[in-house]
């Protein structure tokens, strides 16, 4: 029976002209982003190549030099889109895709895609993304709205009924003709996405695993939906009632729960604004040891501390530069003031969090997105992760600099010089996002809350039967 | 085949059917005349296991409707007052699909042998039902009937809106039904379809059955005027 209310019900779906125009739409839509995302993920990337190859030659080729005029001169981490980010480029437009790195200073990520575009930036993309987490929810709707009013309202059931059918067989059989259609289009899309991906050169970790745990959410997502749109179907006397709460319910789960989840967050966690985080920085910083700065208090017990270790009367009798041992500490303090900084806003990012995974049971939309963008590398935890690569790499450069300068030249000798090819001793900056397998961890919070949304929906759906 | 014994639903203080004795034997037709509110449809939908019975209880091939619904629902077919189909599907097609839903598999040939024992023409065994007219509709209800192989079969002014020749129609496979052994329960507001077609005739009023008739051992106008005189039409008729 199952079977049969599948096929008969396939046949009444594609002889509808209403699905067949929305499928259409739908499919050329996919069509269209999958094309405009390809091309953007191949012109960034190879701006990010040319971007990289030209700064490391800039680096690398800057002649003679002292090693803290280059720290000065600083150099840039560059932030890869990464291969998934073809079919959810999460936050990246807004995260800024380079870091310039420098001594005494720990700079936010910049130059993102956003900041390029007009106001008009705010109207969003046609991203598959948009695709996947809004339209193909509506598609389902629309395909299933009146799956089981149609059966009250055309005169059907009476003759189902009479005929000893097993409702929830042919729920079952309903359920499979609306989400096997569902099922096509998503898996042509990832595989699409697949192929495309493997053929061009990437920068990224581009793997089929993370493809299909992606396809996978995003399964799991559908199959929510598909049993809400059937229980409302089930519920309802009306099409046009089922219609109308089966919308109501994409607004509140798709529109209306994130942006709610949002202000929620903000309110109970704010950020600092940018002004109040810059103040407390520096003043942590001012509080500290300016390796600039040679007669502060702290230079000077600093100067009185080391000369009694090492038991000299001068720092002229150091066995190094006191000054480029006193930029490091500079630095070190420095970097402390950082990472204190960066943990507070951290820690409201992590709280933040929590509050979108509390609301998550209010909509599968939010898990979802959260698990899309991981896997993808698109959420805000990866570029928090690159951004603290980048400033891990910052510190080590300033130490590898400072430590060449302190060994290589004496006291008060600002003018000397590190040699030519000394720069290409610098190890590139590399950055290697979290593993699919840590992401999954890292997600297990949402994939559970997408997991029950999956089972309550299902059992709800079977037990609508009773009232069928 | 279908047997009722004092089958009574009440909705709150309103009688609905009440007490309600009946027994329709293989190969016989019986037909439920009376106005609307009469309990005709009430009983069907007894029958059909659709409603709970307030008291006493309906039987099909003697198992309890109630206690057995899915048991008896393998041997009866239903064909309401406006028999609905599958729009976008064709005549075939809706008869597979509620063939399928009764357990049975026939071949696409079986189907349009129902669909040729049902009268309905062979051009329109492909096309979609959302052109057919009403008449066709029944035809393609009988098909299922034919494609279940039902024991009994419930109607629900099933001739209700067609035109005298759809009419007749329906009445002659009526008749090739009965032959095969088929019992019929009829509910009708058509007095001389049943005439034509019943081999008995009862009259409902007010939720109870006030008079049964075997339909060969009374004349049209003698039925007309027992209905009349039952639904209190006496200074009409005299």
């Amino acid at each position: 029976m199952i079977g049969k209310t599948f096929i008969k019900e396939t046949k009444e779906l594609f002889r509808e002209g209403r699905v067949r125009i929305s499928l259409f739409i739908v499919l050329a839509l996919l069509g269209v982003a999958v094309w405009i995302s390809t091309r953007q993920y191949e012109a960034v990337n190879d701006q990010y190549a040319a971007a990289k190859t030209t700064e490391r030659s800039v680096w690398d080729g800057q002649g003679e030099k002292n090693p803290h005029s280059a720290a000065h001169y600083g150099t840039y981490a560059f932030k890869p889109k990464y291969p998934l980010s073809l079919v959810d480029q999460g936050v990246d437009k807004y995260a800024g895709t380079s870091i310039f790195l420098e001594a005494h200073n720990r700079n936010d990520a910049q130059f993102s895609a956003a900041a390029d575009q007009t106001g008009l930036a705010r109207f969003g993309d046609l991203t598959p993304d948009f695709i996947l987490l809004f339209i193909i929810p509506l598609l389902i709707i629309l395909l299933g709205y009146n799956s089981l009013t149609k059966e009250r309202e055309m005169g059907t059931l009476a003759l189902l009924k009479s005929q000893g059918i097993s409702f929830w067989k042919m729920i079952l059989g309903k359920w499979t003709a609306l989400f096997l259609p569902i099922l096509v289009i998503t898996v042509t899309l990832f595989l699409i996405a697949g192929v495309v991906l493997s053929r061009i050169e990437d920068f990224g970790v581009f793997n089929w695993d993370a493809l299909l745990a992606m396809c996978l959410i995003y399964i799991m997502y559908y199959a929510v939906f598909t049993n809400l749109v059937l229980i409302v179907s089930a519920l309802t006397r009306k099409s046009g009632v089922s219609l109308v709460i089966a919308l109501s319910m994409w607004i509140a789960a798709c529109l209306a729960a994130p942006k709610m989840a949002t202000n929620v967050a903000n309110n109970q966690h704010p950020y600092p604004t940018a002004q109040e985080f810059a103040a407390s920085i520096l003043e942590d910083k001012e509080n500290g040891l300016d390796g600039h700065n040679p007669w502060s208090e702290e230079s000077k017990k600093l100067e009185q501390d080391v000369l009694a270790k090492y038991g000299v009367d001068s720092l002229h009798q150091l066995p190094f530069n006191f000054d480029g041992y006193r930029m490091q500490k500079g630095e070190e303090h420095a970097a402390e003031v950082y990472f204190k900084h960066y943990k507070l806003l951290k820690d409201q990012y992590e709280r933040q969090s929590e509050v979108y995974q509390g609301l998550a049971v209010l909509s599968p939309y939010l898990p979802t997105r959260f698990m899309s963008m991981a896997v993808a590398h698109t959420d805000y935890g990866t570029h928090w992760d690159f951004s603290d690569a980048a400033e891990k790499y910052r510190i080590a450069t300033q130490k590898f600099l400072n430590e060449h300068f302190a060994e290589n030249s004496g006291y008060g000798e600002w003018g000397w010089q590190a040699d030519a090819d000394f720069w290409q001793q610098l190890p590139a900056f590399e950055y290697e996002p979290t593993s699919l397998k840590s992401t999954i961890r890292e997600q297990k919070a949402n994939l559970s809350i997408l997991g029950i949304w999956l089972l309550l929906s299902f059992s709800g759906l079977l037990l609508t039967v009773k009232r069928f | 085949m279908i047997t009722t014994n004092d089958l009574t639903k009440k909705y709150g203080g309103h009688i609905a059917l009440d007490n309600l004795n009946l027994n329709v034997k293989e190969g016989e037709i019986y037909c439920l005349l009376g106005a609307n509110g009469a309990g005709k449809t009430t009983t069907i939908n007894l029958l059909l296991g659709f409603i709970e019975p307030t008291s006493g209880s309906a039987f099909i091939n003697q198992l309890n409707v109630h206690e057995n619904p899915k048991a008896t629902k393998q041997f009866l077919a239903y064909i309401p007052e406006n028999l609905m189909l599958y729009p976008s599907l064709t005549a075939v097609e809706n008869l597979d699909y509620f063939s399928g839903i009764a357990g049975k598999k026939p071949t696409t040939t079986a189907l349009k042998g129902f669909l040729e024992d049902a009268g309905l023409q062979p051009e329109a065994y492909d096309k979609r039902t959302s052109t057919f007219s009403k008449g066709m509709r029944q035809k393609v209800g009988i098909a299922i009937a034919l494609a279940k192989d039902a024991k009994v079969l419930l109607l629900d002014e099933p001739t209700s809106g067609l035109d005298p020749k759809a009419s007749n129609e329906f009445g002659n496979l009526l008749q090739k039904l009965r032959k095969k052994g088929v019992a019929t329960l009829m509910a009708t507001h058509d007095l001389f379809r049943a005439k034509e077609v019943a081999t008995h005739i009862g009259i409902m009023k007010g939720g109870q059955l006030k008079q049964q008739f075997m339909a060969d051992d009374i004349s049209l106008s003698q039925l007309e005027k027992a209905y009349l005189n039952t639904m209190d039409y006496k200074e009409t008729v005299s």
